[in-house]
């Protein structure tokens, strides 16, 4: 077991050298894509900003808490899209275009070798972008971290980032059957957006989809919301670690039944 | 100009379109949770709001803006960059030098056909389903065809407005190479400066007159008002007239940037 950790780590590390030299490659492109991505949050807030200059809070929460609960949302998003952005391409075009094939020729776990392959530095225009507004409205709340609250941040991020890691390798496993499933993917993915918000505002529908059906709320809103009341620490945290876990499960079984179903493309 | 040389491209537009629905559907999807996302947010600031108006709008007002500013997004959305940027990168557009048709033109005619089957298959339902909101919400059907129509012609020049941006955006590929990055950036830009998010009538009047000069509220604001009935009469007009104006300007600027692309391409061989 050790030696097979030992051997990811030694993996990671090589393809991480490839990835670097490419990223010298083309890295004008590296920063447009930060770019871009930094700007769709910033146009994101100008709308929240907006929404604030006609109402003081909304069901309940104010302007910094809702920038709070907003950057929150970003960091588990970010850290998933910057490790884990491959399972894209596996379910738009990796096994249609029958390139999944080299994976499972060499000598490591497919599904470690997609997601050791590389590296999204988009991600890092989300990722930066959540840290500062997290430090930011923090501050102006002048919330106080307890080492308990340290702890419950560290747990949630790491959950929340298996939350979405999790539902990804899901959707791109159904790929392994019917060769893509990129559209699908796009479509479960896109709900992540309503979980930057407080669930308050939601009719009682989109609340139980994003709770406890595609369970990104657990991703942000809830244990952000512990984070700033210390109310419901055990459906909030729990809840996120609870689902992070089910859904890596289940992505693993699923992939592992979709590698020893799946037929090549062909050509 | 022979359109008949035109209407195969068309023909293959709609075969792809059909041939890769599942596409262009899981991406509306994707883009109408947000839209969902924004309704939520307004219903909840218009709870709050006393009198229910915020800058002239009422909530069933920014309903309907905002799904049919989603909808007219889609409906003027074009992959024209992409198109020409493959091209330049892949070398092949020295094929179409060869071609007795407009490069152009022809990506239009192809684009054409995939907007008439999100016409039929996305937008007349989403506005069917409008139209059902407001009379579930108002009380009285508040459809009117010659509206409707002005808006599909009016979404129509923004299709233009946006495609023949797109295109001499799309020649940028000459300079950046990969044009990814900076098509997601373009992209973004867009959907905020033509009203995809906040009514351009939220703005700060200062920004708003700067925007008067700029063919952002040409691309998705203008249908989306006529849509709303917030533009009347001489309103209409001059806003349509922009448009125009918009469109023949940039088409100006796309057939000279490809006529200067003919004297100075140099394609490297393979």
């Amino acid at each position: 077991m050790k030696q097979k950790i030992g051997r990811i780590f030694r993996l990671y590390w090589i393809f991480t050298q490839q990835f670097i030299k490419r990223l010298l490659e083309y890295r004008a492109d590296f920063i447009t894509g930060a770019l871009a991505f930094f700007l769709g949050q910033f146009f994101n807030l100008v709308f929240i900003f907006v929404i604030f200059s006609n109402v003081p809070q909304l069901e309940g929460w104010t302007l910094d808490q809702i920038i709070f609960i907003y950057g929150f949302s970003l960091i588990p998003r970010g850290i998933d899209h910057f490790y884990a952005d491959n399972l894209w391409k596996v379910a738009y075009f990796l096994i249609r275009r029958g390139e999944f094939d080299k994976y499972l020729t060499r000598p490591i776990d497919p599904l470690y070798h997609v997601l050791l392959e590389g590296f999204e530095v988009d991600a890092l225009g989300e990722l930066l972008t959540g840290i500062v507004l997290v430090v930011a409205a923090a501050n102006r709340l002048v919330l106080t971290f307890s080492p308990l609250k340290i702890l419950g941040f560290i747990v949630a991020v790491i959950f929340g980032t298996l939350i979405y890691t999790g539902i990804k390798i899901i959707f791109a496993s159904v790929a392994l059957w019917t060769k893509q499933s990129g559209s699908l993917l796009h479509l479960v993915y896109m709900t992540s957006d309503f979980a930057k918000y407080p669930v308050t505002i939601y009719n009682l529908l989109v609340k139980t989809i994003i709770t406890y059906v595609i369970p990104f709320a657990f991703t942000a809103y809830y244990p952000a919301a512990w984070l700033l009341t210390g109310e419901k620490p055990l459906f909030s945290l729990g809840g996120t670690t609870a689902a992070g876990i089910i859904l890596m499960v289940l992505g693993r079984l699923l992939w592992n039944r979709g590698i020893s179903a799946y037929e090549s493309a062909g050509s | 100009m022979r359109f008949k040389a035109y209407t195969p491209f068309t023909s293959a537009g709609i075969q792809s379109a059909i041939a890769y629905k599942w596409n262009f559907l899981g991406f509306f999807f994707g883009q109408i949770f947000f839209t969902f996302v924004m309704f939520f947010l307004w219903r909840a600031v218009f709870r709050y709001t006393p009198g229910g108006l915020i800058g002239g709008f009422t909530f069933l007002d920014m309903t309907l803006y905002i799904f049919a500013a989603n909808i007219t997004g889609f409906l003027t959305d074009t992959d024209a960059s992409y198109v020409v940027g493959e091209e330049i990168v892949q070398g092949t557009i020295a094929m179409r030098l060869i071609k007795p048709v407009s490069f152009n033109l022809s990506i239009l005619f192809t684009e054409l056909g995939q907007k008439l089957i999100i016409i039929s298959m996305v937008a007349l339902p989403v506005f069917a389903g409008l139209e059902w909101y407001g009379f579930t919400q108002s009380g009285f059907v508040q459809f009117s065809l010659p509206t409707f129509l002005l808006y599909m012609i009016s979404a129509g020049l923004s299709y233009l407005v946006m495609f023949f941006f797109d295109v001499c955006f799309g020649y940028l590929a000459f300079v950046f190479k990969n044009l990814w990055g900076i098509n997601i950036l373009k992209f973004g830009i867009l959907n905020f400066l033509s009203g995809g998010m906040i009514p351009l009538a939220f703005f700060p009047p200062m920004i708003q007159r700067v925007m008067g000069f700029l063919p952002f509220a040409s691309m998705r604001y203008t249908p989306v008002m006529i849509y709303t009935e917030k533009y009347h009469g001489l309103m209409i007009l001059s806003a349509m007239g922009t448009q125009i104006l918009w469109v023949l300007l940039l088409y100006g600027l796309s057939r000279l940037i490809w006529k200067l692309t003919e004297q100075h391409l140099t394609v490297q061989g393979g």
